[in-house]
């Protein structure tokens, strides 16, 4: 009954978009590259910016767990291509204000930066390989900054009622762990909902699922989503809460210096 | 590995050695007795008592163990004991012409009280293993000894009815094969000589075992408890060479683990400090939230009921905006008391390990060693550049906490957690040892041990021991114990065994006597040679218990049996050098060289096993031909020593 809600409310949103012409769509897409642009727009470049505030909690293959909290702002250079995140940690406490800075480049390696205040420490981080492990969690850098639609060729395995399924190879296959992933794209918000990781032996080995969505500001946006490791039994769920899209954060914002002595007035919580 | 390749190799010699072991008795027994058909007796005897007892064990669904795979070994001697007693007293008494039905019931009926208490005595040997606290030594110990009573069984149904069958052609046959070799035999001239000797040179035998004994008790003073499962290798086996390759290109293939843990006490100031706060607020409806969230909160597990009241302050520092100083000074009360509660954080707990470990990197038993502050250090000093002057400790908390946020921002950040768990209550310094042996081990313990004592732990801090290197030293411990336990248990239920066979406690200790001199003469030896004390040796100590006094049973009984018949000192020694002499070492030869085969296993055990078998058969039986009489010539009064007054007068 939720579910039924929540589809009526997106279809709701999407009326709106409609009529804005963002995404106009009455038909089913049969182009995979078409899809994945779209989705790759809903997932990371909704609105001009946005701020947000992740709780992640990190369990292992044991059960123990890990917490990590952490604000997240964001702000694009051009629609679909470079933009910019900043992400400031507040806990635990022995590792608040602990910042990554990300600058996100399609096409080439982005820079990365790191601040750790206790060592009053700027570490430029190698851009080589996004697929590690953000901050010991399961998700990883690309994770959160998003995977260049340009790296895979992408074909489209199925349409349901309400996925597009997406069958990903990599252009590069030495750079990534995966031999192929797959994407359950949802038809009305372009939302990735599910990604499935394959290895060679053609084992599904980790898995991407977005738990829970809303609607903020107008645009669809993921508030829950879950990585799981599948080999280990380890995984991590993360949460946003108190999202808000068009700031209008400026460009310095996202500069070095923001490393040392971060944002104060985007990082409160807005009102 | 080694215990796997080891398996492996069991299996091959449990094929090889128990049917050599089996083939060489049948060789032994045809050199004693010269008929085929005679000896199939015993052979059927152990043939069936291995593969029953065998059976009785893998049908239980226990695995075949380095332990259970030297069962066929031990009772395929053991079993023919029993047999080679009777053939050897019927070959000796019959006669052509003789009913053999007579013959074999005089035989069988003198044989058949020492013949059941030396197969119980030998069983209780056996069966005292399953005192010892190790489940391998239990379920081989209970097993032998069932092989033994049910060999004991067979030998008493079987073999009569053997003899009986043959026809007296073939009886005859044999007649002419034994007695009359055997009285002008090597083994009859030397045992006559050996019962002369033992009577004429009574007083300097018996000083002569003394001071054998005297000796050995300081042999055994010297025993080394070692055990490495790599020593159960022949020296030139390839395992062990590339052990030792290993060991000298690497740090050291033996892992041990020091875990340190801190006690957490929960922190009831902090719960004070929030009441106070709130109470001084003075706000019903501030206070009606702060309950629920106190409420909300609460876990078994500290750190996760830490974490839960922060998350919980948290939202209502944004939902309650108009107290959000007050929300957000409780939060930061609760952080405060997060952060000490990661103890191996702190710098306090830190310095410690790492002091420790530089303490015992000095040491020679350990190759390398591995912690928390390494991966510390070594992320600090990336992180910082990557020179060796930055090869330090992060100078606080914080720092610590971000080095190793750093670190977990990888492809493997879960091996953070082989050093530390997640709520930094407990730590473990990995130490790399350059040998197996338990003694290194046992030195690194005692380093550590001293160490703490000059440096006390820190408060709430507690260290234990982990590891497979180190479990091995426990075991040991175990294992020692457990083998004194069963080996004292066993003595006492034997000699009260003989006090009730013999009715006498003078010949009841003296049956005790070759077996003690016998055990404390191996254990001598085995601490003068160097030779560590290890499983097997252990399980030696058992199968001397049981045999040994097999033969002291017979010696004794018979000797008895004789002096009251004929009541003359003299002529008991002179009928005792004959028959049961004879038997008693026909059967020690058997066993002897029925365990020879083993001394060709490339398994270390099975040799031990194979040679201090031999040795402790030849030793016991030369102590009871030798030192019994010696020692009954010694003692005065034989009329009372026999019992025999009573009984002659009878007659």
């Amino acid at each position: 009954m939720l579910n039924y809600l929540k589809v009526l409310a997106t279809a709701l949103v999407l009326q709106g978009l409609l009529l804005q012409g963002t995404v106009a769509q009455a038909t089913d897409l049969s182009d995979a590259d078409q899809i994945v642009s779209q989705a790759n727009l809903a997932a990371y470049y909704a609105a001009e910016d946005g701020r947000s505030e992740a709780r992640m909690i990190i369990k292992d293959a044991q059960g123990r767990e890990q917490k990590r909290q952490f604000t997240i702002l964001r702000r694009d250079r051009t629609e679909g291509g470079e933009q910019d995140f900043l992400v400031v940690f507040s806990r635990p406490s022995d590792v608040r204000n602990t910042v990554f800075l990300v600058a996100k480049k399609p096409g080439k390696d982005d820079d990365r930066w790191l601040y750790l205040p206790g060592l009053d420490l700027v570490k430029r981080i190698s851009a080589g390989d996004k697929r590690t492990s953000f901050v010991g969690s399961h998700f990883f850098y690309e994770d959160v900054s998003g995977r260049g639609s340009e790296e895979d060729s992408h074909k489209l395995l199925e349409t349901t009622d309400q996925f597009y399924v997406i069958d990903n190879h990599p252009l590069d296959a030495g750079s990534v762990e995966f031999s192929r992933y797959v994407v359950w794209i949802n038809k009305q918000t372009f939302l990735p909902m599910k990604i499935e990781y394959y290895d060679e032996q053609g084992e599904a080995y980790r898995q991407v699922e977005v738990l829970d969505t809303d609607v903020v500001q107008g645009f669809p946006t993921v508030t829950k989503s879950r990585v799981s490791d599948l080999r280990s039994g380890g995984e991590t769920v993360m949460e946003f809460r108190f999202f808000k899209y068009d700031l209008g954060m400026e460009e310095d914002v996202f500069s070095e210096r923001s490393l040392r002595k971060p944002p104060r007035e985007w990082l409160r919580r807005p009102q | 590995m080694a215990e796997d390749t080891f398996g492996v190799e069991m299996f091959i010699q449990m094929a090889i050695s128990a049917p050599l072991a089996g083939l060489m008795i049948f060789v032994l027994m045809w050199v004693f007795f010269r008929s085929f058909l005679l000896i199939t007796a015993p052979m059927l005897v152990a043939m069936a008592s291995v593969i029953i007892t065998m059976g009785l064990l893998i049908g239980q669904g226990y695995t075949v163990h380095i332990m259970s795979s030297m069962i066929p070994i031990f009772l395929m001697p053991i079993a023919v004991v029993d047999s080679v007693h009777i053939l050897s007293e019927f070959a000796d008494r019959y006669k052509p012409g003789d009913d053999p039905k007579k013959a074999l019931r005089d035989v069988v009926s003198h044989l058949f009280t020492p013949m059941l208490y030396t197969s119980i005595t030998s069983a209780v040997g056996f069966a005292s293993l399953a005192f010892t606290p190790i489940p391998p030594v239990q379920i081989f110990g209970l097993h032998v000894a069932f092989g033994i009573l049910l060999a004991f069984a067979l030998t008493i149904l079987l073999v009569p009815a053997f003899i009986i069958s043959l026809s007296p052609k073939r009886m005859a046959a044999l007649k002419d094969h034994t007695i009359g070799e055997e009285k002008e035999g090597r083994l009859g001239r030397l045992l006559a000589f050996c019962g002369k000797l033992s009577i004429a040179k009574a007083r300097v035998i018996v000083l002569g075992f003394v001071a054998v004994s005297v000796i050995s008790v300081v042999g055994v003073s010297q025993i080394q408890i070692n055990d490495n499962p790599l020593r159960w290798f022949k020296d030139d086996h390839r395992l062990r060479v590339a052990d030792k390759v290993m060991n000298q290109h690497f740090s050291g293939t033996y892992d041990a683990f020091l875990v340190l843990e801190k006690t957490r006490d929960a922190d009831e100031g902090l719960l004070s400090t929030l009441d106070a706060m709130v109470t001084k607020a003075d706000n019903p409806q501030l206070i009606q939230s702060y309950q629920t969230i106190k409420g909300t909160a609460v876990s078994e597990d500290y750190s996760e009921y830490l974490q839960n009241l922060a998350d919980a302050l948290d939202d209502a520092s944004y939902s309650d905006q108009e107290n959000e100083a007050l929300w957000l000074a409780m939060l930061e009360k609760v952080e405060t008391a997060q952060a000490g509660a990661k103890y191996f954080l702190t710098p306090e707990a830190l310095n410690y390990v790492q002091a420790l470990q530089q303490h015992l990197n000095q040491s020679e038993w350990i190759g390398k060693s591995n912690s928390l502050v390494t991966l510390l250090k070594t992320v600090y000093r990336e992180l910082q550049g990557g020179d060796d002057s930055s090869y330090q400790l992060p100078k606080n908390s914080n720092a610590a906490a971000q080095t190793i946020l750093s670190f977990q921002s990888s492809h493997r950040p879960d091996d953070l957690w082989h050093m530390v768990t997640p709520d930094y209550l407990s730590t473990a310094l990995w130490l790399q040892l350059k040998s197996g042996d338990n003694q290194d081990m046992s030195r690194v313990i005692e380093l550590v041990d001293q160490y703490v004592v000059e440096n006390p732990l820190p408060q709430g801090v507690s260290l234990n021991w982990a590891g497979l290197t180190y479990i091995n030293v426990v075991w040991q411990e175990q294992m020692v114990s457990g083998m004194l336990n069963s080996l004292t248990s066993a003595f006492f239920m034997v000699l009260i065994m003989m006090l009730v066979l013999f009715r006498s406690i003078k010949i009841g200790l003296l049956a005790m006597l070759p077996l003690t001199v016998t055990i404390l003469f191996i254990y001598g030896l085995i601490g003068f040679v160097g030779k560590d004390y290890d499983m097997p040796i252990a399980v030696l100590s058992a199968l001397t218990l049981g045999l040994s006094v097999d033969f002291a049973i017979h010696f004794l009984e018979r000797s008895r049996a004789i002096y009251r018949r004929t009541g003359c000192w003299q002529q008991t020694v002179a009928e005792v050098y004959q028959g049961p002499a004879r038997a008693i070492s026909r059967n020690a030869i058997v066993v002897a060289v029925g365990f020879t085969p083993l001394l060709f296993a490339p398994l270390v055990p099975y040799i031990t096993v194979g040679f201090f078998l031999a040795l402790i058969m030849v030793i016991s039986a030369l102590v009871t031909v030798v030192l019994l009489p010696a020692v009954m010539n010694g003692i005065k009064d034989k009329q009372s020593l026999f019992s025999a007054k009573k009984e002659t007068e009878d007659a």
